[in-house]
């Protein structure tokens, strides 16, 4: 069933899937693209320009770590050509002065480092590399150098007992806005869910300490925190739609609806080295399949909420049903919630757990890297 | 959040860029997390929050442009303004120091 295609407004551009960090929590596929397939300088440009004409107006840089790539500074040049505002999604490991002054001089409008947490022996244990000190260095040229600055960190079990340092250490460094995420359970995370999902008890405390933190920084800086969808009774308006705003064109070229996408099993993408981006948003299958709200089963199908919440995540739903076409469990008039429940009741009823995760029984699978690397360009 | 002073003169925060759409010809306003589409009224608040006006003398400023009474319009510019501020959109700066005559 095909719709006349909405205008994109944001493509995000994920020049790379290596990474000096390995977060157990990361979003990335466990199948990584390798260095040798990654897009070139050329065909990014292309990709760029493209968007442009479509009506991107908004692009994010990320990956893997964006600053691997040597080229960064040419692909933010060539998205401000496009009159697009670019902002950078990184560790901030590389984010020397000299990079920083280029990615300046290119036209980059914004960035946004991650933290890992606010104390550096446990930010360090959660990258896997002794990263931290050089983030905060990282940071405070950010803000010399006059980049508007959202700091972002991953929450989980581990974390989020230190919400206030957290949120703390984000005032210091001067912070507009300060993304408190949730982790989100796909790729690594999904793997990790049991060592990563904070208890209910946690979640209540970090509810209460982020609303008071964004009451008392109005106007200072914006702080961003949404409860955990395994938590929530509504699903989250994944994307705002499926192929409605927003693009993600993976190293490979692969172009994805959300950044997950490229996991649902049976599915598959196009790619910009055989079509056009325009051709991808609005004539392929993939980005025709959840289009709209024709695709809807019940409950959503006659639900009022259809497009508050577009019936959540096909990711998410794929994983925990193996139905991408199915209600996001997240939801709770989903027949498949209570797989959501169960898993939440079974992290919330054993003891202890609410340490950080070193104590928790079981394997936690750091993030590994590409399996080949690319010799710099 | 308090409500803004109307002495205070706000100004467009440096994370954001207002330029023209190229697909629609209208004025937009980008920032790191989004876009906003402004309609000639949003453009008309968002083109005087220079950091040198005050709220004040913004409303005054639009109230002349459009005929129309000050009060008439007070309440939908300032709460236009507050909701850019809560998107952490709007910096406010105290307004300069008249040069002694």
């Amino acid at each position: 069933m095909k719709h006349s295609a909405p205008r994109p407004f944001s493509l995000l551009a994920e020049v790379t899937h290596r990474c000096p960090l390995h977060c157990p929590y990361c979003s990335n596929p466990t199948q990584l693209a390798a260095a040798a397939e990654e897009l070139t300088t050329d065909e990014w440009r292309r990709v760029l320009g493209e968007a442009a004409a479509m009506g991107v107006l908004h692009a994010g840089f990320s990956g893997g770590e964006p600053l691997q790539r040597p080229d960064l500074a040419e692909l933010i040049a060539a998205a401000r050509a496009g009159g697009l505002y670019t902002n950078l999604i990184t560790s901030a490991i590389g984010l020397t002065r000299n990079r920083a002054e280029s990615l300046k001089a290119a036209g980059l409008d914004s960035i946004q480092i991650s933290f890992q947490a606010d104390e550096p022996a446990l930010a360090d244990g959660i990258a896997g590399i002794a990263g931290h000190a050089r983030k905060l260095e990282a940071a405070r040229l950010v803000r010399e150098l006059g980049f508007p600055l959202t700091v972002n960190v991953v929450l989980h079990r581990g974390n989020v007992d230190r919400l206030e340092g957290i949120i703390g250490l984000a005032e210091q460094l001067g912070a507009e806005r300060l993304e408190l995420a949730n982790t989100q359970y796909y790729g690594w995370a999904f793997r990790n869910r049991a060592a990563l999902l904070p208890t209910r008890a946690q979640v209540t405390r970090a509810i209460r300490i982020a609303s008071a933190a964004k009451q008392r920084l109005a106007g200072c800086m914006e702080v961003l925190y949404v409860i955990p969808d395994y938590y929530s009774e509504r699903p989250k308006p994944c994307m705002h739609g499926w192929g409605n705003r927003h693009l993600t064109v993976d190293p490979a070229g692969n172009v994805l609806p959300c950044p997950t996408a490229g996991e649902i099993p049976g599915m598959r993408f196009e790619n910009v080295r055989q079509r056009s981006l325009r051709w991808i948003w609005g004539e392929s299958e993939s980005f025709n399949r959840f289009r709209g709200t024709e695709w809807m089963p019940e409950p959503c199908r006659s639900c009022e909420f259809r497009e508050v919440d577009f019936g959540g995540c096909r990711c998410q739903a794929a994983l925990l049903t193996g139905e991408a076409g199915v209600t996001d469990p997240a939801c709770s008039l989903s027949p498949y919630r209570d797989r959501l429940t169960r898993f939440v009741d079974s992290i919330d009823q054993k003891p202890g757990l609410a340490d950080p995760f070193t104590t928790v029984e079981g394997e936690l699978v750091f993030r590994q890297n590409p399996a080949t690397s690319r010799t710099a360009d | 959040m308090s409500a803004i002073p109307t002495s205070a003169c706000p100004k467009i925060s440096f994370r954001a860029r207002v330029q023209t759409d190229p697909i629609s010809g209208k004025p937009v306003l980008l920032y790191p997390e989004g876009v906003l589409m402004l309609n000639p009224t949003g453009h008309a608040i968002v083109s005087l929050c220079d950091g040198q006006a005050t709220v004040e003398e913004l409303i005054s400023t639009l109230a002349a442009r459009y005929q129309v009474a000050t009060e008439k319009i007070s309440a939908e510019v300032t709460t236009y303004l507050e909701r850019l501020r809560e998107r952490n959109l709007l910096e406010l700066v105290a307004k300069p120091a008249e040069k002694p005559s």
